[in-house]
């Protein structure tokens, strides 16, 4: 089979959300010895970009975008070790948390999972993060992106708790603050001075690269 | 006429009649019983109150609970012992759980399960037989208790648990790292014929329901269209609904089911259930579906309004602004009730600041009615 059959093959298996497929296609490449980098960017990628084509049009809903990135997953667990100590070109750091008090990481785990497949560094916190906690990794990993989110109405305070301590260590200047989930309104986000409300899982991580590569034009 | 009671408004308008104002209730498992409670039922602020109808009774099953130390936390582990095996949950508890109503703490929040009673497909055997094993038993007690405790105060409603599908997309498998999804897209054998051993156990509840003393049968299915998308509402949501609605209505009863999520992308579909109150819907900026354009899609239902946490997390004056905003968007106001919080504890502030708005909305509303509420609380019209 030719490297743009395999090519195929993964694209097809993650928009079919096939984990037997995905898992067949990348042994079947890495037997070929196909590049790895190859196999990621110009197969499992793309097949992610055609689910969230298919997720923006209506056709395919979370469900579909979660099972995908589960499918890319496994493929990925296929390819890695042939990547042999390459590096993937970084699109930047982003810290991503469930604040305190909190146990909902749905929309948290598809945003990391996207900026992942976007080519982000996710240093993904978990729920339940202390305000603290998110700002000791602010501090230490200097991220580009801090992602908070949030389902219920009573943890929301927490994002404004975590904006105004980031206001008292000086480290709001240095990082964009985008804010998820159910209950948070673009009026909550401006009133505890956040920069963005993400409508959905798409359009935050489309945001998030449109930061990014703003910020690397005026570099 | 005299005034109608609470009860009275909140009955009349969910069967579709007009009642003399707007019923506005909060649910009692968030209520903040005290000074500004009791002001606000003075007022008009009527209480709903869900009791379940059933007992249940699993056997041939050995459950044990366990206080544990995990990761430096207290976790309560329920381990269930079959003839098939065992399966456990885990769960974290808040200060306060078990001491006042429910599994609730303090600040009203319910135990965080940090283990799932499925977690790989080995244990969908065992919960099957736990399923198959559990017995569903009459009791009205709970009930006709609370109707004689609430009397004109309020409403009393029949709670079941979330639907067959719902329950192991919430409660068992959980959608924690979307792995309902997983489990639904890699093992579906496996979570399809779950589904239909609960759906089948679950048959006589909706009968013992039936026969209740309650007027509405509440579903607390949460249904919300991010987690819910049409093609699992439609295959798996849709026939429940119809199965219960039928039992239902030949006794009499309405059918609510809780979905204070964004559900617009599941409307027409909804339009085409036979629920009968969509309980908790949520209008932006929560939700994704305007009042106006959810009453309009369905004509046949009535819409017990949610006030959303967002806004009372504005304080008292986002409160009025969203309240009046809301009653202007419902006028004349038919097929609606208003409930204070579908979700958390609400402020003494921002419940008194509700009420003002609301036990001045007389039936059927009008745009001048709206106007003068405003110019009542020292507003602008």
């Amino acid at each position: 089979m030719s490297a743009e059959k395999y090519l195929q093959a993964l694209r097809e298996s993650i928009v079919s959300l096939d984990f037997g497929a995905v898992v067949k296609a990348a042994q079947g490449a890495m037997a070929e010895g196909i590049d790895p980098n190859l196999v990621i960017n110009e197969g499992m990628v793309p097949g992610m970009a055609i689910v969230g084509e298919k997720f923006e049009r209506g056709e395919y809903f979370l469900s579909e975008l979660v099972v995908a990135a589960e499918v890319m997953k496994e493929g990925l667990k296929v390819v890695t070790p042939y990547l042999k100590g390459e590096s993937t070109q970084k699109l930047g750091k982003v810290v991503i948390a469930t604040v305190e008090g909190d146990h909902h990481d749905l929309g948290k785990n598809i945003v990391s999972s996207l900026l992942r497949v976007q080519g982000f560094e996710v240093i993904d916190l978990g729920v339940d993060v202390p305000t603290e906690k998110i700002i000791a990794a602010v501090r230490e990993h200097q991220p580009a992106i801090l992602g908070m989110s949030a389902l219920l109405t009573l943890t929301m305070p927490k994002m404004g708790e975590v904006i105004t301590t980031l206001k008292e260590t000086s480290l709001r200047g240095k990082v964009k603050v985008i804010l998820g989930g159910t209950p948070v309104t673009d009026e909550f986000a401006q009133s505890i001075g956040a920069d963005h409300r993400a409508v959905n899982a798409l359009e935050g991580v489309k945001k998030c690269v449109e930061w990014v590569t703003a910020q690397e034009r005026r570099n | 006429m005299a005034e109608m009671t609470r009860r009275e408004r909140i009955l009349r308008a969910s069967h579709k009649e007009w009642a003399d104002k707007l019923p506005f209730f909060h649910n009692w498992r968030h209520l903040q019983t005290g000074w500004a409670e009791r002001e606000c039922r003075n007022r008009g602020m009527g209480i709903s109150w869900a009791r379940p109808s059933y007992v249940v009774k699993i056997h041939d099953v050995e459950i044990t609970e366990q206080q544990l130390e995990v990761d430096g936390q207290t976790v309560y582990r329920r381990t269930y012992t079959t003839p098939l095996g065992s399966v456990y949950l885990d769960e974290r508890r808040a200060p306060g759980t078990g001491e006042w109503h429910g599994m609730r703490g303090w600040r009203d929040v319910t135990p965080w399960q940090t283990e799932r009673l499925i977690k790989g497909p080995e244990d969908y055997p065992v919960v099957k037989y736990i399923v198959e094993h559990t017995e569903y038993l009459p009791d009205y007690f709970p009930i006709e208790q609370a109707k004689d405790w609430l009397g004109e105060e309020g409403i009393v409603m029949d709670i079941h648990p979330h639907q067959p599908m719902q329950t192991l997309m919430i409660d068992w498998i959980g959608s924690e790292g979307g792995r309902f999804f997983i489990h639904h897209a890699k093992y579906p054998d496996l979570v399809e014929e779950l589904c239909q051993a609960i759906a089948k156990s679950r048959e006589p509840m909706y009968e013992i329901a039936a026969k209740s003393p309650a007027d509405i049968i509440f579903c607390g299915d949460n249904i919300d269209g991010v987690l819910v998308n049409p093609r699992l509402f439609e295959k798996y949501f849709m026939p429940e609904y119809e199965k219960m609605a039928k039992i239902f209505h030949e006794h009499g009863k309405l059918l609510a089911v809780h979905m204070d999520g964004r559900v617009g992308v599941l409307k027409d579909l909804i339009a085409r259930t036979p629920i009968d109150i969509i309980e908790a819907l949520h209008p932006p900026p929560m939700g994704d579906l305007p009042i106006g354009e959810a009453l309009s899609l369905w004509k046949d239902k009535v819409i017990w309004v949610g006030f959303p946490g967002s806004v009372y997390a504005l304080g008292p004056e986002a409160t009025k602004r969203h309240a009046l905003n809301l009653l202007r968007e419902i006028v004349p106001g038919e097929r609606l009730c208003i409930e204070m919080s579908t979700e958390n504890i609400v402020s003494n502030e921002n419940l008194l600041m509700l009420t003002s708005v609301l036990e001045k909305a007389e039936l059927p509303l009008t745009q001048e009615k709206v106007d003068e509420i405003e110019r009542s609380l020292g507003g602008s019209s």
